[in-house]
């Protein structure tokens, strides 16, 4: 990369940096809204995966002879589903980020990448919030944890690097051109079946390894597994999802630095 | 010499002309990708000056003219496709005031939420609050949604909270248009306050009086481009004999 590239993009880190009051208001504030809205908020933020488990773990325990994933099957699930809410949610969210809060964006000059970021932060933090639900269930069902559950924080740090890139890349174009908004939402729901939630990285049949490899969730979530089942961890998957992240938050943060100035205009 | 608080120098900006937005289909199949040389204008062009710590600087010119423009630049709230411009120090923008407030959240959480987005810090708006408040005349209405306001009691306490940022740059567009005669004046007084204090003002305003009262410099504005920049009185002498008034 050229000096003339590097130095606005120091700049901007910089710039970011300033700004993290700003970023912790907003965070504060998004959660206010996600759980002092209403009593039931924590429960809300939960419910989602929780019904999405049940029903899974009823389909392929009853209704099908499961050949995938381990026991017990619903910690499994759990451990793959919590994740992959934060992971939808945040995509959604960012995505339109820009979007939706035109209006302040319009009116501070608050680094741009704050109103991205932001909610990756505090779609990250329900993530958190929700993981006693897992913890009740293993214990519950009686899974045992593994010392590999020290790989979690990198899983987390995969997962956020990939969705801040995600949500730069997303948040501009889709002030830009409208109705991407529909197809990204389409694409959410194809990824979650390519996605190893409902079956492991382990499952996946010899020959589509190397496809499947390339979506950085693979090595992402059988991190989060692998407290729980240690044989899910397939380092070059790791590896690959590190890669690819990290290539995302470049480029992300490329276009929106690119775009920035013609949304500001749109908005 | 003393180094000027703004700097702009050879700043344009450029609007599609277009349609705003595209579908995905125009994206990808039309080749249709924005801005393009021959659908779009400049809404400001050119335009260099440096202002000092302290000045006062009326924008005098016709609608449609650059004006508002120029202000968000300035603000940071939109960037320049050309030239640079040259920030030094904090910016209250009194532009499209009620616009960054939220109207689902109440009048309290709104000032919070605009103090701090403006870079107020938590224990500087819980000093300050109070001021805020009584300057807005707005306390039996701090736990309303801010929907639910007038559009007068919006602008009054949007007033309160921006003007309350202690930058020392102050843009202020067109938002003593609106509020009673009451309001009027106290929102005078405090932008003569401000000024004393040394306050470094942009004013746009199509009421020329209050143009002269609060403003020594002027920069007259045409098609995005400053045509004049003078001495207030010489500024709008000039932009009321353009439009063919005259005293």
């Amino acid at each position: 990369m050229s000096a003339a590239v590097l130095r606005p993009a120091t700049s901007r880190a910089s710039a970011l940096w300033r700004s993290r009051r700003i970023f912790a208001l907003l965070v504060v504030r998004d959660l206010k809204v996600r759980y002092a809205g209403s009593a039931l908020g924590w429960l809300w933020s939960v419910l989602d995966p929780l019904l999405m488990a049940v029903v899974y773990w009823f389909v392929f325990t009853t209704i099908f002879e499961r050949t995938v994933g381990e026991e017990p099957y619903i910690v499994f699930l759990l451990a793959g589903l919590l994740p992959w809410t934060w992971f939808n949610g945040a995509v959604t969210d960012t995505a339109r980020a820009l979007r939706v809060d035109e209006k302040l964006v319009r009116s501070t000059s608050v680094q741009r990448e704050v109103w991205v970021l932001r909610l990756v932060a505090s779609k990250g933090l329900e993530f958190l919030l929700s993981l006693p639900v897992l913890a009740i269930f293993a214990v519950a069902f009686g899974a045992d944890l593994h010392w590999q559950v020290v790989y979690a924080p990198l899983a987390l740090v995969l997962q956020t690097v990939l969705l801040a890139g995600l949500g730069l890349l997303l948040s501009p174009l889709i002030v830009l051109v409208r109705d991407l908004e529909r197809v990204v939402r389409i694409v959410l729901r194809l990824w979650f079946y390519v996605t190893p939630v409902i079956y492991g990285a382990v499952d996946i049949p010899e020959e589509y390894r190397a496809v499947f490899a390339l979506n950085p969730l693979t090595g992402v979530f059988s991190l989060y597994r692998a407290a729980f089942f240690p044989d899910q961890v397939v380092w070059s998957h790791v590896a690959t999802a590190a890669v690819v992240s990290v290539l995302v938050l470049v480029v992300g943060w490329m276009v929106f630095a690119r775009l920035e100035r013609t949304v500001l205009k749109e908005i | 010499m003393q180094t000027p608080i703004v700097s702009v120098d050879g700043v344009g900006i450029r609007f599609s002309t277009g349609r705003r937005h595209r579908s995905a289909r125009d994206f990808l199949f039309r080749n249709d990708r924005g801005t393009r040389e021959d659908r779009s204008f400049w809404a400001v062009r050119d335009v260099s000056f440096d202002v000092m710590p302290g000045e006062s600087v009326g924008l005098v010119g016709a609608n449609g003219q650059g004006k508002s423009t120029l202000l968000k630049l300035i603000a940071g709230v939109m960037l320049p496709d050309e030239g640079t411009l040259d920030v030094r120090g904090g910016v209250a923008p009194l532009i499209e005031i009620t616009g960054g407030f939220v109207p689902d959240l109440t009048v309290r959480e709104n000032i919070r939420l605009i103090a701090g987005l403006h870079g107020m810090r938590k224990s500087t708006i819980d000093e300050k609050f109070p001021e805020i408040v009584q300057f807005a005349d707005i306390g039996d209405f701090l736990d309303t949604p801010y929907k639910h306001l007038s559009s007068g009691m919006k602008v009054r306490v949007a007033f309160s909270v921006v003007s309350r940022l202690d930058e020392p740059i102050m843009l202020i567009d067109e938002v003593l248009a609106v509020g009673d005669a009451a309001f009027k004046k106290k929102c005078y007084r405090r932008i003569k306050n401000l000024r004393t204090s040394g306050t470094t003002m942009f004013v746009v305003s199509h009421h020329l009086g209050e143009l002269r009262r609060f403003c020594t410099r002027g920069l007259y504005l045409s098609k995005g481009e400053l045509l004049f920049d003078g001495p207030i009185d010489e500024v709008i002498e000039r932009y009321r004999a353009d439009v063919g008034l005259s005293r």
